[in-house]
């Protein structure tokens, strides 16, 4: 495909000194200057990401091998799960000794790196996140990790692996991705709405101070730095990976930057909390909360208008929006605020509103068409097809830039 | 040309739903098949309008541009760096003139020089922060109606892939791109 403009030709075939440039423009935390630069450096070797991963099998063992100091432990049942836009996902058997005499067979998954994904993130980082939420709130127990891939051929992290359903039944015709505009029938809205909120005020109430989090910059309090950083992120991807300028962007971008409210106190944001990503049991109890790769000390008003945003919410069934296709947005906001004591500013909340589609339309509308474009994907059709996610994104975020500055 | 793009789409769309899907037994292979079947619907819906839309484009980032240039013409505040941007527009428009029968150029020729164009009124929108503020609210003023623009075209574009909760609402896009059965080029 060709290279319209000299950017364009940059972002394909990165120069060294194009990489150093992209690194000086935007301010970022450590952490994702280190995944977004090994990105960019990576784009310049010719590999097409490969689907098999039959050849997966052999490493694994040797890995875990090492991590456990087990010989004698067996793998088998090497499977990939459907689903998982952004990280490919595996479950296995593993047969081993967790503690001395005890011999056990336990079922396991891989949150794996494919070439290049659709967000840009650190396997250390999630799991030291996930460690950190373990006991606190229902996710997954990370047992193992290799952050670079040097070893299973790409960054990896190994979880226990989780019973229970993400995606209730859907009506007919109305197959969605990833979570977007899922339906929910009443009964399961009574059951897990609640307990929805309740853990993400749990969340944002967690003491990070006293938790292992060491790959997280720290922003000043009181500050517009967590701003600063979580912007610099989406316009550095934008900027490294779109195919194609688009001046709805430009204009949200600056608009995002001169009015970036304060942050007092930075609390834990999940950075991708809605529905889609969590799991629930049998007896409507929320199991477990996924997808935390995107998590950052920042406002907890970031979580709460990802949670309600229009374009990820379904409808009740008199087509009433359903913030994460669970509750009325009135009746989410009360019950956070009951929960974790924290005021909801809506000026904030529509400011976080605007950030949330543009994030969306970095994420659909560049960075996923970058990835299908350069095949570097396990997922290149749906990357393609999720650019319309993209413009509807852009489309929303100019109508919200138009009440902004009306 | 025979048979149409349209044939050729639609035999796969077929064939992969009624013949591939059913016989796979996989849950990941059967959602990329999947995919695979509603872009390939997608593309027989959209596929005689590309060279258009980006005709429509042309023309448009041409408008708007001009538009730039003028009001940038008739300031005196206009800082260095501006002027720059719009010195890259004349650029620009040596290389494909605002009067250039470009309907007559191929496709990639068009992608090529709207690609140029929207770079550059990146660039504008970027230093809106150096303009002063009497140049920047007529800037902001000129824009609105082209950014409203865009958003009602690409919305239109993606309308069949089923993201859009307001589809309904939605202009399909023959009916945006021509009008009395030209391409509608009038309002730009």
């Amino acid at each position: 495909m060709s290279h319209y403009t000299p950017t364009l030709a940059n972002r394909a075939q990165p120069s060294a000194q194009w990489i150093e440039k992209m690194r000086a423009s935007y301010p970022v935390e450590s952490a994702v200057d280190e995944v977004f630069t090994r990105k960019l450096h990576s784009r310049l070797k010719p590999v097409e990401h490969t689907m098999d991963f039959s050849k997966l099998q052999q490493p694994l063992l040797e890995f875990l091998q090492g991590e456990t100091g087990q010989a004698d432990i067996v793998v088998a049942n090497l499977k990939r799960l459907p689903g998982g836009a952004s990280k490919e996902q595996f479950t296995f058997d593993l047969t081993w000794q967790p503690e001395p005499g005890k011999r056990e067979t336990r079922r396991l998954m891989i949150r794996m790196d494919p070439t290049e994904s659709i967000v840009e993130t650190h396997r250390l980082r999630e799991s030291q996140v996930l460690r950190a939420m373990w006991g606190e709130v229902p996710v997954p127990e990370v047992l193992w990790i290799d952050p670079l891939g040097e070893q299973l051929g790409h960054p990896a992290l190994i979880a226990s692996f989780l019973e229970g359903t993400v995606q209730p039944e859907q009506p007919e015709n109305s197959e969605k991705m990833s979570g977007v505009g899922m339906y929910f029938k009443p009964e399961l809205r009574d059951g897990l709405s609640q307990q929805f909120v309740d853990i993400l005020a749990k969340i944002h109430a967690i003491d990070w101070r006293k938790k292992d989090l060491s790959t997280f910059d720290i922003p000043q309090s009181n500050s517009t730095q967590a701003n600063e950083w979580a912007i610099g992120l989406w316009e550095r991807a934008w900027n490294e990976d779109t195919l194609s300028a688009h001046p709805i962007m430009e204009r949200a971008v600056l608009w995002l930057k001169e009015n970036m409210p304060v942050v007092g106190e930075p609390v834990i944001v999940h950075g991708d909390y809605r529905t889609g990503n969590f799991m629930y049991t049998d007896d409507l109890e929320i199991n477990a909360i996924f997808d935390w790769e995107l998590a950052y000390y920042g406002d907890y008003h970031d979580d709460l208008s990802w949670a309600t945003l229009g374009l990820f919410g379904g409808s009740d069934e008199e087509g009433k929006p359903l913030s994460s296709s669970l509750m009325y947005q009135e009746d989410f906001l009360a019950r956070y605020e009951r929960a974790s004591g924290n005021k909801v500013d809506m000026k904030k909340l529509s400011y976080y509103h605007i950030f949330s589609y543009y994030k969306i339309a970095v994420i659909a509308a560049a960075t996923s068409v970058r990835v299908a474009y350069s095949r570097r994907t396990h997922l290149d059709a749906m990357m393609n097809f999720a650019s319309g996610l993209g413009s509807v994104a852009t489309s929303e975020l100019n109508r919200l830039l138009d009440k902004a500055t009306a | 040309m025979s048979p149409e793009i349209e044939q050729f789409l639609s035999g796969m769309k077929k064939t992969i739903e009624e013949v591939v899907m059913p016989n796979l037994t996989d849950k990941f292979a059967q959602e990329q098949a999947g995919i695979v079947a509603a872009s390939l619907g997608f593309l027989g819906l959209i596929q005689d309008k590309a060279f258009h839309y980006e005709l429509l484009e042309n023309q448009e980032y041409k408008g708007i541009l001009q538009a730039v240039i003028e009001l940038l013409d008739n300031t005196f505040s206009a800082p260095t760096s501006v002027k720059e941007t719009s010195a890259k527009v004349s650029e620009q428009f040596a290389a494909d003139k605002v009067d250039d029968p470009v309907h007559l150029r191929p496709y990639k020729f068009i992608r090529g020089s709207n690609e140029v164009m929207k770079e550059l009124l990146c660039v504008f929108i970027q230093q809106q922060p150096e303009m002063p503020a009497e140049l920047r609210n007529s800037f902001e003023a000129l824009m609105k109606p082209f950014f409203k623009s865009i958003e009602l075209r690409e919305r239109s574009w993606v309308k069949a892939l089923g993201f859009d909760p307001e589809a309904e609402q939605q202009a399909d896009i023959a009916d945006l791109l021509y009008k009395d059965g030209y391409l509608n080029i009038s309002k730009s």
